[in-house]
């Protein structure tokens, strides 16, 4: 999984507080303006428009699919260790 | 055969705005036919399916599955399908994929049919009608006699099912006169979903046929109107 | 010069010079013959260059001491002055000989010319305006490389690394996207004109206006002209007329942008109009103009206290009642049944579409064009976001002073200043696998591409500085405070060409090969977008990645990298290279013979368009297929739900008969009416429909391998059914 984010958004802050990524295996994406390794990838998940709009912080999860805003992440993570540890 | 089933598919279609209308529709050809149609085009996968390699259906449905939602159904067309024994396991396979379903059939094996549509396993059908209904011209046609009479019952079938289906006729020169074609119109008056399917010679089964002058296209158009004409006066 | 030996005129009405003692007449360039005068070398020497008064005596001595020894009797002009140039070379004065070269064709072009078809672009005819148009486009390209561009630039086209777009309509800017609001306001008031006409009060005498605007357009730009909303800005107009008469509103709109083809250079006026179902909602209480250029006044009197004018938003049945007619005589086609080429109708497909009632019916019938015609562009504005797309490909989305612009249509009015396209694939050649060597050529060819807007932008401001008496007075023209183009908003066009061979050489896998070769391809626009957003801050100049059309560019390239980088390109290059019918794959486009569904093609090359400012396309070739209306409308909507793709068209393919004047489906070798053999194909080149007959050879080879959807039999024995069956 990979969380986008962007330096100076509180929620993205947030998610990386609350939640030990890297032991989740997740990758942190920071998305600067003149990035075009960021871009591409954000083009690739079908994501630029999203980021445009500022709809930080995006998960994009291993099906390629994702999730984005604080909460909806927020729910998924904890559901994502809820089933881990089960 | 590298399929779980027992058919052997030659032939692949993944996308087709053709083939259902209003569907987006994944095609898949089975080897093998019961007809002899001298117009047939698609007559390699009729005389000679052995020189087609076939196609694995798990690829294909690992390929499918990756267009889940864009593709709304399958059709599964021919040669002739019903003659293959896996044919409800493949498409009883297809449904619970979440796929729609389509057949193209000569109408051959009504008892086949029956089991399809009995089992829900369909959602369309289409159905060559070759000829006028009768023995001889029906015979000529499909280039094999005595089927007339299932076919007859698959139509009946049909009609009684309450399934949407679509009956096709190729109008060949030489095959069809313009009488036969009216005939037909009467004779499968009130369906109200036939299609007469212009001919194009160039591929052939019968090779004499190959040779033909394509019909005029103006005769074709006009020839459609009055056939749908009488078809409406008697519905 | 026997040529002029054969003229037969005699000595008669010679004006002898008196200052010359020998004996040789010159042909001048003012069509008449003269006496021999040295002095006019100095003085055109002393006129054109910086050379001083000694030199240019000398040059004019020796080269009349060289006529004088030939014993030669007749010179033209031009000789003299390549002699001269001649002479300067000798001397060492290569910048003097520069300035005073001069332009024109050897004869033996010029013949050619006229009688041949020119296929750089198979929008123009061949004839006696088409051969003026080539030849005045030919003289004024060497001009430009001499006096707009610097030598690098130039030299870059030349070779190949680059195309500049249009070199031979250097004196204008690219392409118009404009509003009827204009003339509707304004009336048809253009400088120069011989009679002005008052804002039209009727529909028909709108549309004379709009087309004679047109082609007043089409005299100052390179490329196309392009039309907003023209379904709804005619609404207020059609109050009155039933629906026949519509109709036959839309039969003249359709028929006589398709017939212009008897303005500049014969050439159709290439020509978009955007049409919506619904009222888009930067126009919906914006004040509607109608007939007289009055606003139509709110005639109920329960709302006229607080909204005196109606405004677009009240029009919505007339506007639907007009594309429903346009569409009609699309479905229709031309006398022959075949579809039109122009204007192309650029559907846009929003949220609000699919809120509107009625646009189920509408889609089905616009998806039966596509089928039936082609004719239909599916342009997807997702997320409420305002868009209008106008040039050949250029729409942007509205920021905040344009939709304080809409609420003043007629100030809605946008240019390409010029367009510049990368040969991608020579990069990957040069890079030679090396990815930081492959990024830095990328970013060197974008600084030659902004090098070349900087000295069009230059060029065109020159030219507007002349104002009214200038040479581009119509873009002058100055009825709402501002002049007509509007420079200061004007974008510079940044294409490429072949991204899939690019990609294929320096990995080693085509775009539809691998997912790692698709997001390569992205870091390479991306990166292209990246640099090109750099220089827009540097500059203040709005410079857009967009599509390359590459109608001709795409085999210019293929054509000159086969004879530079022939070890390389070879592999990479798409067509047949027996008959040199090659060419590269279009901008950001898959494999063209990729046999890949619509579906994936569609996802796949969507993932470029958000990269691509100035629009983006994907095209799917329909072949001889007609497939179900209802079908590809189901497909339509789920490009839009579920894809970032721009838009879509369907390419069918026709041929139409010279003898019965029929058309029928697919390319065929014999007419299904008459049988007869005197035919002519047609299918869209890249943004039209035109004739095969003027198709370049790059892109009869692409039409060779167009993948048309067809179903894939695994083929006897000698390919592999894994790789058939999953395309």
């Amino acid at each position: 999984m990979t969380l986008f984010t962007k330096e100076n958004c509180g929620k993205c802050d947030k998610i990386k507080k609350a939640f030990d990524l890297e032991k989740l295996g997740i990758n942190i994406e920071v998305i600067k303006p003149n990035d075009p390794d960021v871009l591409a990838h954000l083009a690739w998940h079908e994501l630029v428009d999203l980021v445009e709009k500022g709809a930080l912080p995006i998960l994009v999860l291993d099906d390629s699919t994702h999730i984005n805003y604080e909460l909806p992440v927020r729910r998924y993570l904890e559901r994502h260790i809820a089933s881990m540890n089960q | 055969m590298t399929s779980q089933f027992d058919i052997d598919i030659k032939g692949f279609l993944e996308s087709s705005f053709l083939d259902w209308p209003g569907q987006i529709a994944t095609v898949i050809f089975l080897a093998g036919c019961n007809f002899r149609c001298p117009f047939c085009h698609n007559h390699g996968l009729v005389l000679n399916p052995n020189e087609y390699p076939v196609l694995n259906w798990d690829d294909i449905k690992a390929r499918l599955k990756k267009f889940t939602g864009w593709i709304d159904g399958v059709v599964v067309s021919g040669g002739e399908p019903t003659i293959s024994k896996g044919l409800p396991d493949l498409i009883r396979d297809i449904k619970n994929c979440g796929f729609k379903v389509k057949l193209d059939t000569n109408g051959s094996r009504p008892s086949v049919l029956a089991d399809l549509m009995e089992n829900g396993l369909l959602d369309h059908v289409a159905m060559d009608i070759k000829a006028p209904l009768n023995e001889v011209a029906y015979a000529r046609a499909a280039g094999q006699p005595g089927f007339l009479d299932k076919v007859k019952e698959s139509l009946a079938l049909l009609q009684s099912s309450g399934l949407p289906f679509t009956l096709r006729t190729t109008v060949v020169p030489g095959i069809h006169t313009e009488k036969d074609i009216l005939l037909m119109a009467r004779q499968l008056g009130g369906v109200p979903n036939w299609q007469l399917q212009y001919f194009n010679p160039e591929n052939a089964l019968d090779c004499s046929l190959r040779k033909l002058e394509p019909m005029n296209r103006d005769l074709f158009n006009l020839l459609d109107e009055k056939a749908h004409q009488i078809m409406e006066q008697s519905a | 010069m026997t040529s002029l030996q054969e003229t037969k005129l005699g000595p008669v009405g010679f004006q002898l010079d008196d200052a010359t003692d020998i004996a040789v007449f010159v042909r001048s360039s003012d069509d008449d013959l003269k006496g021999w005068n040295r002095q006019r070398i100095v003085d055109a020497l002393l006129r054109e260059t910086m050379i001083d008064k000694d030199t240019a005596d000398l040059v004019g001595q020796e080269v009349e001491t060289f006529i004088r020894k030939t014993k030669i009797k007749f010179v033209s002009a031009p000789l003299i002055r390549e002699l001269v140039n001649a002479k300067l070379i000798e001397l060492g004065l290569e910048k003097e000989r520069r300035m005073h070269t001069r332009l024109g064709m050897p004869v033996h072009d010029v013949k050619q010319l006229i009688m041949q078809q020119n296929k750089e672009n198979a929008n123009i005819p061949h004839g006696p305006e088409a051969t003026n148009l080539t030849l005045a486009e030919n003289i004024k390209k060497e001009f430009a490389f001499l006096n707009v561009f610097n030598q690098e630039v130039g030299d870059a086209h030349m070779a190949g690394d680059i195309h500049l777009h249009d070199l031979g309509f250097i004196d204008r800017p690219y392409c118009s996207g404009q509003s009827l609001e204009y003339i509707k306001k304004f009336g048809l008031s253009l400088p120069n004109a011989l009679s002005l006409a008052k804002p039209a009060r009727h529909a028909e005498v709108l549309l004379a206006h709009m087309v004679k605007f047109a082609a007043a357009l089409q005299s100052n730009f390179a490329g196309a002209i392009g039309w907003d909303a023209v379904n709804l800005f005619f609404a207020p107009y059609l109050v009155e007329l039933d629906d026949r008469q519509v109709k036959q509103l839309a039969q003249m709109l359709v028929f006589e942008f398709s017939q212009q083809a008897v303005a500049r250079g014969g050439q159709a006026i290439f020509s978009d109009i955007n049409l919506y179902w619904e009222v888009p909602d930067h126009f919906v209480d914006v004040n509607a103009i109608g007939p007289g250029g009055e606003y139509v006044e709110n005639e109920d009197p329960a709302t006229r206290e607080e909204k005196p004018y109606l405004t677009y938003g009240d029009f919505e049945k007339q506007a639907q009642r007009f594309i429903w007619a346009i569409f009609q005589t699309y479905l229709e086609g031309d006398g022959a049944g075949r579809p039109f080429f122009f204007p192309k109708p650029l559907v846009h497909i929003t949220e609000k579409f699919f809120k509107t009632p009625g646009h189920e019916e509408f889609l089905k019938l616009i998806c039966q064009v596509a089928s039936e015609k082609g004719n239909t562009y599916f342009v997807f504005d997702r997320g409420n976001t305002a868009k209008i797309s106008e040039c050949c490909r250029l729409s942007f989305k509205l920021d905040e002073s344009d939709l304080e612009d809409a609420k003043t249509p007629w100030r809605m009015r946008y240019s390409a200043i010029q367009n510049v396209t990368i040969n991608l694939p020579r990069l990957a050649y040069r890079a030679a696998g090396d990815d930081t060597k492959l990024m830095a050529l990328l970013r060197e060819q974008i600084e030659l591409a902004v090098e070349a807007h900087l000295s069009k932008r230059a060029f065109i401001e020159q030219l507007l500085a002349a104002g009214a008496n200038g040479p581009l007075s119509l873009l002058c023209m100055d009825h709402d405070g501002q002049g007509y183009l509007r420079m200061q908003r004007g974008s510079y066009l940044i294409g490429m060409v072949g991204l899939n061979e690019m990609i294929q050489y320096h990995i080693g896998a085509q775009l539809h090969e691998s997912d790692e070769a698709i997001r390569f391809g992205l870091k390479i626009i991306a990166n292209m977008k990246i640099v090109a957003d750099k220089y827009r801050q540097q500059h203040g100049m709005h410079f857009v990645l967009e599509q390359t059309p590459a109608e001709s560019t795409a085999y210019r390239f293929a054509k000159l990298d086969l004879e530079q980088f022939s070890e390389q390109a070879k592999d990479v290059i798409k067509g047949d290279l027996e008959t040199n019918e090659i060419y590269y794959t279009n901008s950001t486009l898959f494999n063209i013979g990729a046999e890949m569904n619509p579906v994936e093609r569609i996802k796949l090359e969507g993932l470029f368009h958000p990269l691509i400012e100035a629009g983006a396309i994907t095209h799917i070739w329909l072949g001889e297929a007609q497939p179900s209306a209802e079908s590809l409308a189901n497909f339509v909507t789920k490009t839009f739900r579920w894809t970032k793709n721009d838009q879509v068209a369907f390419s069918p393919e026709f041929t139409s008969c010279r003898k019965c004047y029929r058309t029928a489906r697919g390319l065929l070798d014999e007419c299904p009416y008459c049988g007869s053999t005197d035919l002519e194909g047609i299918t869209r080149i890249t943004g039209y429909f035109t004739k095969l007959s003027s198709w370049n050879k790059g892109k009869l080879g692409e039409l060779k391998d167009r993948y048309r959807n067809q179903a894939v039999f695994a083929k006897p024995a000698s390919t592999n059914p894994a790789e058939t069956a999953t395309g």
